[in-house]
């Protein structure tokens, strides 16, 4: 016998699982110290859980941190498999399938988080740049002024800064 | 009364290009040595002719300072 296997996408991104969850409809709510005792779970919930609106056997299906991933915690037999959303449109599917749908949609906002990640890298290296040429351009002046010059301050064509040093001797 | 001259232009990088003049021979290295503290930043001089005829104009370019924040 022969298998071929595809294993989940890694939710290693808390951002981009909730982002995720949203995207396929699991409506998801995170356990925090105030709602933890307001939903019951025969296996038991944790601060920090992620809650879907998915639910079986042992109560609502969630993602909890193991390691560096999120993992699906639910009843491998799928027992009582329901949705517990409030619209009841939408139908259960078989765990492997909503993982499915939601690797793609964490895929899709992964794409997005690295774009925007991206920028923010883009905008704090000019920040940087920025920074380095008016410190660069202070010392200059300062040191010029101590040292007997006068110092005239223009752009040249390139819109770099220039500073024109003169002192008589 | 000579006039000493220097022309700092700062790149976006943040790097220095000095031009001098009215400085005579070495006097004008010196003198950017002094205001930009050279040791260890200088990627190019050179030389202009006026560098080394004496009594006369001195001009000095020191380029892409790099690292002078």
């Amino acid at each position: 016998m022969s298998a071929v296997i595809k294993t989940v996408t890694p939710f290693v991104i808390e951002e981009m699982l909730m982002e995720a969850l949203q995207a396929v409809g699991a409506e998801p709510v995170k356990i925090t110290v105030s709602n933890l005792q307001t939903v019951s779970h025969r296996g038991g919930l944790v601060v920090g859980d992620i809650l879907t609106n998915r639910s079986d056997y042992y109560g609502p299906q969630h993602f909890r941190l193991e390691g560096d991933r999120w993992i699906l915690r639910h009843d491998s037999s799928e027992m009582n498999g329901r949705i517990s959303n409030r619209l009841a449109e939408k139908h259960y599917s078989r765990v492997g399938r909503f993982l499915e749908e939601v690797g793609s949609a964490y895929e899709v906002a992964y794409q997005g988080y690295l774009a925007r990640t991206a920028e923010q890298e883009r905008i704090r290296l000019e920040e940087e740049r920025k920074a380095r040429v008016e410190a660069t351009r202070q010392q200059a002046i300062a040191k010029a002024r101590s040292q007997g010059y006068s110092v005239k301050e223009t752009t040249n064509s390139k819109g770099q800064i220039q500073l024109v040093l003169t002192r008589m001797v | 009364m000579p006039e000493q001259k220097i022309t700092l232009t700062i790149n976006d990088d943040g790097a220095i290009t000095a031009k001098t003049s009215g400085f005579k021979g070495e006097s004008c290295l010196e003198a950017l040595d002094e205001l930009l503290n050279l040791e260890g930043v200088v990627s190019n001089v050179k030389k202009t002719d006026e560098y080394h005829q004496e009594q006369t104009q001195h001009t000095n370019r020191v380029q892409s300072l790099k690292g002078k924040s």
